[in-house]
């Protein structure tokens, strides 16, 4: 008896998908309402973005009216996800990075919805690369893609000027970003170059990406049998250059205890020069730390000579918890394709949401990477052309740039647990004036090495 | 659970008495009433606090992590712990930061404390005092005190050492400045206890002690040293074994301060524990967690038993 | 305070601080401490109550400076309303009210069996007590959130629920041994006599005991209270929904976010209770605190 109600609930639900993309307003059907919870803005979010996250639940519910959507506030960070994984305490829609969600879905931690996405009209429009991250050994689909992004080099415009240099000319080397950052810090007094460098992966996670930059890698094979190369000599590299900036320059200010969240607002707030990260920051800055946009400049990572020298690119996808029941599993999907793929893919949608965010002055175009293709992606950014409203000139060379670069993924195996290995080591560089980089090095590669062998 | 344990006891015990009591005659005189009367702690204990005890066992032999189910594993926790590199470096740590809490908050509540005792007038305005930055919450007193450790040279400290031309120390952000700011921290939070501790102590010494010390011509320094401290030598070990068992379970500081850094040099084995049990992002390592938690407990007991041993013969002295 | 205050300084006698050297020297070393105790002590709070309506502007800039550009009481309007403090205080207040109840029914139903009504098997239960006590939190803390996210037996979840707070703060060993020693000293002669009157064990209970325990009540209650407003793991762990957590557990996961200036000023409010009940119950916390410090643990 319950499997067939769970398969009428199943065809009533797709019934209402389909109705909905082909007409994409409001869709009326005798299904039960149902009731889904969805990860909505980070917390501390600008009273403006919450009403405009708001709206597009109205919209959607005027849309579905058998669906109800509990907005809940949702940041995914390394230390504070498995609690909430554990006690069940995810929203039905949540967002997993790149790296987690492939792993998750064969521990069965993920719902499977292979059968509601195969029916999305746009389904095989998908990067296979992209769409591949969110699918299981057996094939099984657990994740949509929401965004990626490659790595970028966010700079402040106004303390280019104010250290005599040339906004409109980011460094494009690492060499340049040293003498650069030492300039802005003896001139400004603010911090030069500023990284990442807090106890939850994210420290790892710039080091990966400055160490790809320079064509080194943190791993080899795949699977249980890869191996862990995080003490190569571009990792030295690497570092070395932190610790030039760090004690020779004294460029990189007083803070190294900074996470994602904790930079973002230290950059927005003016205090720091330049800084690694996704190039889709840009909306955290807005939505969380009310940027000036006039600071903002947005320019490719300095890539090396080498030939295996590329940009680390990653990307955020998004789930279903594994214990949601055909009808909310259907509803989230409608919801995921709702705000998350329908803006990609179509002109009206596309156009409403970007109504939506300029009228609460929300970011409209910050760039990303295709999770589509390139095609479809300039296409929806020319029907969204009237409403971007960031500041697309001080992006420009980031944009021309970052298709010219060699996109690298993110290490395969054990991701977060090599990010994690590698954490104390730039703390170390940064914090102890003598730190052994070779030795610490060797540590965190045995460390890395186990969690890879080990599956964790 | 609890009270599965209790009822045999209990017949058990009016069986030597009263070998032909019913079930009837124990209501009667009042046996369900105290049971009833029972029943909240035996839930609440039972519930919360012996049974987790048994479960932190039965989790330590096994490898779980909530989804999967449970496997039994033996000791392999308990020597994945050992031979992870971190244990070592939390054990360290734990340990330097509890030492250097003795250091710091031992000797100064105490010097405090005979001071305060021998005030005359308004002393509850010293205790007072001393005793509110306890009653701070301890995540405001972390966070603020992450302000005042700003590491420019505009923070809260650096502005202070600035005026007597001392050049900006980096506080927490520096491997061998962490821990001791850490502990400066949580000694402002926690010696105001200490010394009303002390304090309560040195006002219940018999005065006579005093006056027969002072008849044998003793001045203030030789009455502290040979009436005082010997007096209150059951409080200072009191005081040394709750510190040592506070410390050893240090979570806050580190977590809110540095989340173990810089370069795992204020990680301890609380942190640890709670890493593994939350830390990894793909889901939770309970066996670790649970067996880190025992050996801890282990260690802790035997503290715990001269604890209990000391306030025994304090209290009847 | 009584016990503390009125008791005449013995250490040094009557003669010894008649010696104007004595009386001076020990008189500036006192004024010494209590200048150290306003200046380490307290100073970090006042530097927070003159921060909270500080522009953050200079607050960065200047933090020792008092006022250099007027005050901004804005920042306590904007913690408590549109940073959401207002919310956050009363679930903290709603969150310590309930542990204080729940401490307290455990404390005295238990500590009344145990001392009161002594039945065979007190002894067992107490011997139980007692081993918890071996025990630290630190041992609980996983297997009880495990129990929390899934109860056996009923196969439910406490998770966002304030029960999963109230309850195993009721299991604190100390509160029922505090509170069992302090029945165990009351005249038994008067729970004879009541029982002569016909007085049956509710009667008794709640008639003759709970009225003559009030100072050690008083002292639990304090307790109970200020440890559920110090407490931030455990509900870290359970109350998951931002909506519900207590300030504690909020604090720190806005912080990030938030301008100084109105960080500070919520900061700030979260200390004025604590800071009030403890200016008006100073005696229960400071004779609580003079019991050996057995309620840290």
């Amino acid at each position: 008896m319950k499997s067939t109600r769970r398969t009428t609930c199943v065809a009533v639900a797709v019934g209402c998908l389909l109705i909905v993309c082909a007409t994409a307003a409001g869709a009326t059907s005798s299904a039960k309402a149902v009731t889904i919870s969805v990860a909505s803005l980070i917390p501390g979010s600008s009273a403006a973005a919450v009403q405009q996250f708001n709206q597009q639940v109205a919209q959607f519910e005027k849309a579905n009216p058998n669906i109800k959507v509990q907005p809940v506030e949702y940041q995914w960070t390394a230390p504070t996800f498995a609690a909430k994984l554990a006690a069940g305490t995810l929203p039905t829609v949540f967002e997993v990075p790149f790296t987690d969600a492939r792993t998750l879905g064969e521990n069965g931690q993920l719902a499977n919805l292979t059968s509601f996405v195969k029916k999305l009209p746009y389904y095989s429009k998908y990067n296979p690369a992209v769409l591949a991250e969110g699918t299981t050994s057996k094939g099984k689909i657990v994740a949509l893609p929401k965004g990626a992004y490659a790595q970028a080099l966010h700079y402040n415009r106004k303390l280019f000027q104010q250290a005599g240099l040339n906004p409109n000319k980011p460094p494009t080397t690492w060499g340049q970003v040293i003498t650069d950052a030492k300039i802005i810090s003896q001139k400004t007094g603010k911090t030069g170059y500023a990284e990442m460098a807090k106890s939850d992966n994210t420290a790892g996670w710039i080091l990966t990406t400055v160490v790809y930059s320079l064509g080194g890698r943190m791993e080899t094979g795949s699977g249980a049998k890869a191996k862990a190369t995080l003490s190569n000599p571009l990792t030295v590299q690497a570092l070395n250059m932190l610790k030039k900036m760090r004690w020779g320059d004294n460029s990189m200010g007083s803070n190294f205890d900074m996470g994602w969240s904790d930079i973002n607002q230290q950059f927005a707030a003016g205090n720091i020069g330049m800084y690694v990260s996704g190039s889709d920051v840009y909306t955290n800055l807005v939505q969380a730390s009310s940027i000036d946009p006039s600071i903002y400049g947005l320019a490719p990572i300095p890539l090396s000579k080498s030939k295996n020298a590329g940009v680390l690119g990653g990307g955020t996808l998004v789930s279903v918890k594994p214990n949601a029941n055909a009808a909310q599993k259907a509803a989230a999907v409608k919801w995921i394709d709702f705000f998350y793929e329908q803006p990609l893919v179509s002109k009206p949608q596309a156009v409403r949401n970007a109504q939506t965010l300029v009228a609460n002055k929300q970011p409209v175009g910050v760039p990303a990477l295709p999770i589509f293709n390139l095609k479809q992606y300039t296409l929806a950014n020319t029907w969204i052309k009237p409403y971007i409203n960031v500041p697309l000139g001080q992006m420009k060379p980031f944009t021309t740039g970052v298709f010219k670069q060699k996109l690298i993924p993110e290490p395969a195996v054990s991701t977060q647990s090599v990010y994690h290995a590698l954490d104390p080591v730039v703390q170390a560089v940064l914090t102890d004036k003598n730190a052994d980089v070779e030795s610490l090095l060797e540590q965190a590669n045995s460390v890395a090495q186990s969690a890879i062998s080990s599956g964790a | 659970m609890g009270l599965v344990e209790a009822t045999p006891a209990a017949t058990r015990g009016s069986e030597r008495r009263l070998p032909r009591r019913t079930p009837l005659t124990w209501v009667r005189n009042g046996g369900l009433s105290t049971l009833v009367f029972l029943l909240p702690l035996l839930f609440v204990f039972g519930a919360f606090s012996w049974y987790p005890i048994v479960r932190t066992v039965v989790m330590s032999l096994q490898h779980t992590n909530l989804v999967q189910p449970a496997t039994w594993v033996g000791l392999q926790n308990f020597r994945a712990v050992i031979h992870d590199p971190l244990f070592p470096t939390a054990v360290k740590n734990t340990a330097y930061f509890a030492g250097l809490a003795l250091v710091f908050g031992y000797p100064i509540p105490l010097i405090a404390a005979v001071l305060m005792s021998e005030v005359r007038k308004r002393r509850g305005i010293y205790s007072a005092l001393a005793y509110l930055p306890v009653v701070i919450p301890p995540v405001v007193a972390v966070l603020l005190w992450k302000t005042f450790y700003d590491a420019s040279s505009t923070g809260v400290f650096n502005t202070i050492l600035g005026w007597v031309h001392i050049a900006p120390q980096p506080w927490l952000q520096s491997q061998s400045t962490a821990m001791p700011s850490l502990v400066l921290e949580s000694t402002w939070a926690n010696a105001g206890a200490t010394m009303i501790i002390y304090l309560a102590a040195l006002t219940s010494v018999n005065s006579e002690l005093y006056e027969a010390a002072a008849v044998d011509g003793a001045g203030i320094l030789r009455k502290i040293w040979h009436v005082t401290l010997p007096q209150l030598r059951g409080v200072l070990l009191v005081t040394m074994i709750l510190q040592i068992i506070g410390t050893a379970q240090v979570f806050l500081e580190p977590y809110l301060f540095t989340s173990g850094g810089p370069a795992n040099s204020t990680l301890t084995v609380l942190l640890l524990i709670y890493n593994y049990a939350f830390g990894n992002s793909l889901g939770g390592d309970y066996g670790k967690a649970t067996a880190l938690s025992l050996m801890l407990a282990l260690f802790l007991a035997l503290f715990s038993w001269i604890y209990l041993r000391a306030t025994r013969s304090w209290s009847t002295e | 305070m009584s016990s503390v205050n009125d008791n005449p300084a013995r250490i040094i006698s009557q003669a010894e601080w008649s010696t104007p050297s004595v009386r001076y020297g020990v008189r500036s070393l006192q004024l010494l401490l209590l200048v150290g105790l306003l200046v380490f002590g307290l100073g970090p709070i006042l530097w927070l109550a003159k921060s909270a309506v500080t522009p953050t502007n200079d607050t960065i800039t200047h933090p020792i400076a008092l006022f250099p550009h007027g005050f901004a009481w804005s920042n306590l309007h904007e913690a408590w309303s549109n940073v959401d403090v207002a919310r956050y205080f009363w679930n903290t207040v709603f969150i310590a009210f309930g542990s204080w109840l729940t401490q307290l029914v455990v404390a005295t139903t238990g500590g009344y069996v145990l001392a009161v009504l002594r039945p065979k098997y007190a002894r067992f239960v107490k011997g139980l007590l007692l081993a918890t006590l071996f025990v630290p939190a630190v041992v609980l803390l996983v297997p009880l959130y495990v129990e929390i996210v899934r109860l056996p037996i009923v196969h439910h979840s406490l998770i966002n629920s304030y029960w999963a707070v109230w309850l195993p703060a009721g299991a604190s060993a100390f509160n029922v041994i505090l509170v069992t020693r302090f029945f165990d000293n009351l005249p038994r002669e008067i729970f004879e006599a009541a029982r002569v009157d016909g007085a049956g064990p509710f009667m008794l209970f709640w008639r003759i005991v709970l009225p003559m325990s009030k100072p050690i009540l008083g002292v639990v209650s304090v307790f109970a209270v200020l440890a559920s407003w110090k407490d931030f793991l455990w509900p870290l762990l359970v109350l998951a929904n931002p909506d519900i957590q207590p300030l504690s557990v909020r604090l720190p996961s806005i912080q990030s976010q938030t301008e100084l200036g109105v960080f500070l000023a919520a900061m700030f409010i979260a200390c004025l209770v604590p800071i009030f009940g403890f200016v008006l119950f100073q005696r229960s916390f400071l004779r609580g605190s003079g019991l050996g410090g057995a309620l840290k643990g």
